[in-house]
C-alpha cells in the first residue's frame, strides 16, 4: 500500500516511518499539515495513494476536516482513513468517523496495534480493488448485450456518501468494537429495512438502485437530525443506526416519521416512474454490558429484527386477502 | 523503561525525541510563566492553549518510546488545562495555582528523564 500520513509533530512521523517502512512493504508519505498534505495528494495524482493516516488535532485545519476534504475527492471516495488522536474523548472520534473515517488509534500507540489496524486496512484495500474490478467486469458484460448491470449485490454492504452521519458499515462495526464499557452503558442500535427491496434490486439498473438507497437514507439521516447518531448501509434493504447515550428511541415511531418523508418525497426512476420505497423498523437493542463479540451480534440482531419485521408486514398484507378463503 | 518499542534504529528516535523535549521543555516554562503572569483573559488563556498543545505532543508519542511516566504525566496535565479552559474559572483573568505546580512537577520529571538518559548514554 502507498500510504500518506499527517501529523503535526516530527516525532509521530519517524515513529511511522521507522516502523511501516521498516517492519512492513508499504510505502508511506507524510505531511506535517493539511495544507501540505493536500499538495502531496495533487502531486501524487498519477500515482493515487490507497490509505491515510490522520493526526485529528492538528493546528489551522485539524484532520476531521482534512479527512472530509480528502472524501470529498473522486479517487478517494472510498479509501480508508485511519485516524490518529491522542484523545479518547469520544466527539472527536465520532466527528472523525461521520467525516468519513474507517478506523482510528488511539496515541501513544503500540506497534503490535498500528500493525493489526494496517492489517484491516490492507484487507479493506484488496476488498476494495475486487470490488472496482467486478464492476468494471459487469459493466463490460452490460455494454456486450445490453442487459441491466448486476454489480451491486443485493446482500452486500455498499458506501452510500453525502448523507450526514451514514458511514461505511466496516467503519461502523470498527466504531462500535471501540466503544469503551461507559460509552455502550447507553448506546442503542436498531435498522430500518427496505420494502420489497428484491423487487427494486431486480428490475433497476445499479444507478437507480444506488439512488434509491442515498434517497431512503438521506430521508432516515434527516429524520434522526439532531440526535447524535452514525448510521450505516448493511446490505439487503437495511440501514443500520447507533444513538449515542441518553436518547432511547422508539423505532416504530421514528419508521413512520421516515415513512411519512418517503411519501412527501416524490422519487421516480430513470424512466420518469414514480417509485415508493417504504421501510420497517426492527427492535432496538441495547448495547449495555455486552463484550466485543456480543456488540457485534447486537448489530446483527437489529439487522435480522428489521428484516423479521419487514417479512411479517408482508405477510399481514398477504393474509389480509386470505382472511375468510378456505382451501 | 523501554520494554514497549524494541525496533532496531528506534534509539535515534529517542534520542530526537530528547533533544525536543529540552526546547519544549523551555518553551513549556515560559508559557507557564507568561500565564501565570499574565493579567488579560486572552494573555493567560492563550498561552495555556500553547503549553496544553506542547504537553499533548509530549503526550502523544513518550509512551510509544517506553517514556510511560512522562507520557502520563503531561497527559494528566493536559487534561487539568483542558477542564480549566472548558470551566467557567476559564472565563476569568487569572491561571490556578494547581496548573502551574503540576506544570512544574511536569518540568522536573522532563529535566530528570534528559540527565537520567545523559547518565546512561556517557555509561
Amino acid at each position: 500500500m502507498k500510504i500518506l500520513a499527517v501529523d503535526d509533530d516530527p516525532i509521530i512521523l519517524e515513529l511511522l516511518s521507522h516502523f511501516i517502512e521498516g517492519m512492513t512493504d508499504h510505502t508511506l508519505v507524510t505531511a506535517e499539515c493539511a495544507a501540505d498534505a493536500l499538495q502531496v495528494i495533487k502531486d501524487n495524482a498519477r500515482a493515487p495513494f490507497d490509505s491515510f493516516l490522520l493526526d485529528i488535532q492538528m493546528p489551522v485545519t485539524d484532520g476531521i476536516e482534512l479527512a472530509s476534504q480528502i472524501r470529498s475527492m473522486k479517487q478517494y471516495i472510498e479509501a480508508p482513513i485511519l485516524m490518529l488522536t491522542a484523545m479518547s474523548e469520544k466527539s472527536y472520534i465520532d466527528a472523525a468517523f461521520s467525516a468519513g473515517a474507517t478506523d482510528y488509534v488511539t496515541k501513544p500507540f503500540e506497534m503490535t496495534e498500528l500493525k493489526a489496524r494496517l492489517s484491516l486496512v490492507e484487507r479493506a484495500v484488496e476488498g476494495l480493488a475486487t470490488r472496482t474490478s467486478k464492476i468494471f467486469a459487469a459493466k463490460a458484460v452490460t455494454h456486450h448485450n445490453g442487459k441491466p448491470e448486476r454489480a451491486v449485490q443485493l446482500h452486500e454492504p455498499m458506501a452510500i456518501h453525502d448523507v450526514n452521519n451514514l458511514i461505511e458499515f466496516m467503519a461502523l462495526e470498527n466504531y462500535v468494537q471501540q466503544l469503551s464499557r461507559s460509552d455502550l452503558f447507553g448506546s442503542i442500535c436498531f435498522a430500518f429495512n427496505i420494502r420489497d427491496v428484491e423487487h427494486f434490486h431486480g428490475s433497476m439498473s445499479n444507478f437507480e438502485f444506488c439512488s434509491m438507497l442515498s434517497d431512503v437514507g438521506e430521508i432516515i439521516s434527516d429524520t434522526l437530525d439532531g440526535c447524535q447518531f452514525l448510521m450505516s448501509y448493511a446490505g439487503g434493504g437495511t440501514f443500520v443506526c447507533i444513538t449515542e447515550s441518553g436518547w432511547r428511541p422508539d423505532p416504530r415511531l421514528l419508521a413512520n416519521d421516515i415513512n411519512i418523508s418517503l411519501a412527501k418525497t416524490e422519487l421516480f426512476d430513470n424512466r420518469g416512474e414514480h417509485i415508493n420505497p417504504r421501510i420497517c423498523a426492527g427492535k432496538a437493542v441495547r448495547l449495555m454490558w455486552k463484550t466485543n463479540s456480543s456488540v457485534m451480534d447486537a448489530l446483527s440482531e437489529a439487522h435480522v429484527s428489521a428484516e423479521e419485521a419487514t417479512a411479517n408486514y408482508q405477510k399481514v398484507q398477504n393474509d389480509f386477502w386470505n382472511v375468510g378463503r378456505t382451501a | 523503561m523501554h520494554q514497549k518499542l524494541e525496533l532496531p534504529g528506534i534509539e535515534r528516535i529517542r534520542a530526537r525525541f530528547l533533544e525536543m523535549l529540552e526546547q519544549r521543555q523551555r518553551a513549556l516554562a515560559e508559557h507557564a510563566l507568561a500565564a501565570w503572569e499574565g493579567t488579560s483573559l486572552q494573555d493567560i488563556n492563550d498561552n495555556l492553549t500553547e503549553a496544553r498543545r506542547i504537553l499533548h505532543q509530549i503526550a502523544g508519542t513518550a509512551g510509544s518510546l517506553g517514556f510511560d511516566d512522562l507520557g502520563t504525566i503531561a497527559r494528566d496535565n493536559e487534561v487539568a488545562i483542558d477542564t480549566h479552559l472548558d470551566g467557567p474559572s476559564g472565563k476569568i483573568a487569572s491561571c490556578p495555582t494547581e496548573i502551574i505546580f503540576g506544570l512544574d512537577d511536569f518540568l522536573k520529571s522532563s529535566e530528570a528523564l534528559i540527565a537520567e538518559q545523559a547518565t546512561l548514554e556517557s555509561a
